[in-house]
């Protein structure tokens, strides 16, 4: 039962990531192309205008290098949103064979929360703060997916404009890392059926009602870590997820 | 080119490099007067303080998404040509768009250039038109107005 909605949530995590991700991509692509007529016909025009040998044409040279300048520097972090997307889905998508691994934390959040931002880039900020951690043994892909669990969830509660901050601590046998959001909070009764199976306050097509129960699967049973929140309603709400430290490690 | 002032265009995205490549291509033939703006409040104060002929504006944003302001716009300026830039994903509100704010065009990202500039035109285009229009209907009512007065004059000296 728990194996077929896992599924179910997968699939329909991904299906809204697609979306997500097409959104993303599309400006950058649309400036690219666009820029790229653009350069060519200022090649052009700049070919008409030193030919001029004039000082009015060369003025209005310098001008259109200017412009040409510019449309290169936006080609260039246009690329590069692509690129760190790109990284971003490598990690997520990367096979898990199983055995837990010693993983960096804080180089999994950074990929995640790149990858998520394309889900919650208009006015909402994310923040990292991140502290030096040792590796701890995990699965970093299920370890991902409960990280951008917990930032989509915080960017719907948030809705058009707040913060999200991500921190991490090295405390004295644990890792601890909390996702705080200025967004709507819950109310008590939300707050009892949190993690009840199924449980959404997201219209429908927005959220399964399965993404924190599986998170907490994920971080309870498969990494014996603890997952747990606090929440009031108009303040916004924070999640904490504790991980052990692997032995070599630990005090 | 006549003599006549350039067609001005309003660009709205709240993503800068969109509206600096898109500013780029509108400009580069010296063609229109392009107003770029990533804040869709502050093109709202511009389309207050003067008349523009088409505004191209984006759907997802943040304070006022694409829709909410092509209807403000729509009521400050009926004659501007209202076109929306949407990703894919937007098609259904770009539906909607287009019965609720009676949208002159509706173009998707990645956008193509020839396609953009063809809207943009005729956009430009029908605003010109419909200012024509409305300065000629409104020459026909002051010539109205004369000949009522004059046939009034004349009722009191004749009759």
């Amino acid at each position: 039962m728990i194996e077929a909605s896992a599924e179910l949530h997968q699939m329909a995590s991904l299906g809204r990531l697609s979306v997500a991700i097409a959104h993303e991509i599309n400006s950058p692509i649309g400036s690219v192309l666009s820029n790229n007529g653009v350069l060519r016909r200022s090649l052009e025009r700049l070919k008409e205008l030193v030919a001029r040998r004039e000082s009015a044409a060369l003025d209005q040279a310098a001008q259109v290098i200017d412009t040409c300048r510019q449309l290169a520097d936006i080609d260039r972090v246009a690329c590069e949103r692509v690129r760190n997307l790109i990284r971003g889905m490598k990690t997520f998508a990367r096979l898990d064979d199983g055995e837990a691994r010693l993983t960096d934390i804080n180089k999994e959040l950074e990929e995640t929360v790149s990858l998520a931002g394309c889900q919650f880039r208009h006015g909402i900020t994310c923040n990292l703060q991140l502290s030096e951690l040792p590796k701890v043994a995990a699965h970093p892909q299920l370890l991902n997916q409960v990280f951008l669990n917990l930032l989509v969830n915080s960017a719907q509660a948030i809705g058009s404009q707040g913060e999200i901050t991500v921190r991490t601590e090295l405390e004295p046998d644990q890792i601890h890392i909390a996702f705080r959001d200025t967004g709507s909070g819950m109310t008590p009764e939300q707050k009892a059926r949190v993690f009840q199976q199924g449980f959404t306050t997201k219209a429908p097509g927005e959220g399964s009602g399965l993404g924190l129960a599986m998170s907490r699967e994920i971080i309870e049973d498969q990494h014996r870590g603890s997952l747990t929140f606090e929440s009031e309603a108009g303040v916004g709400t924070t999640f904490h997820v504790r991980l052990p430290l692997t032995k070599e490690h630990s005090a | 080119m006549t003599t006549k002032s350039k067609p001005s265009i309003l660009v709205v995205d709240d993503e800068q490099m969109v509206v600096t490549s898109i500013t780029a291509f509108l400009e580069v033939d010296g063609e229109f007067e392009v107003f770029g703006f990533t804040d869709p409040e502050q093109a709202l104060r511009f389309v207050e303080s003067q008349p523009v002929d088409v505004v191209l504006s984006d759907y997802r944003m943040p304070g006022m998404n694409g829709l909410q302001l092509l209807r403000r716009i729509k009521e400050l300026r009926p004659e501007t040509s209202r076109l929306l830039l949407t990703s894919h994903a937007d098609a259904r509100s770009a539906i909607d768009a287009i019965n609720q704010v009676a949208l002159f065009q509706y173009l998707e990202k990645p956008w193509d250039d020839e396609q953009l500039l063809l809207s943009i035109r005729s956009g430009a285009e029908r605003a010109r038109l419909l200012r024509e229009l409305r300065e000629r209907v409104g020459e026909l009512d002051s010539a109205h107005h004369v000949i009522k007065d004059a046939q009034s004059r004349l009722i009191h000296a004749f009759l």
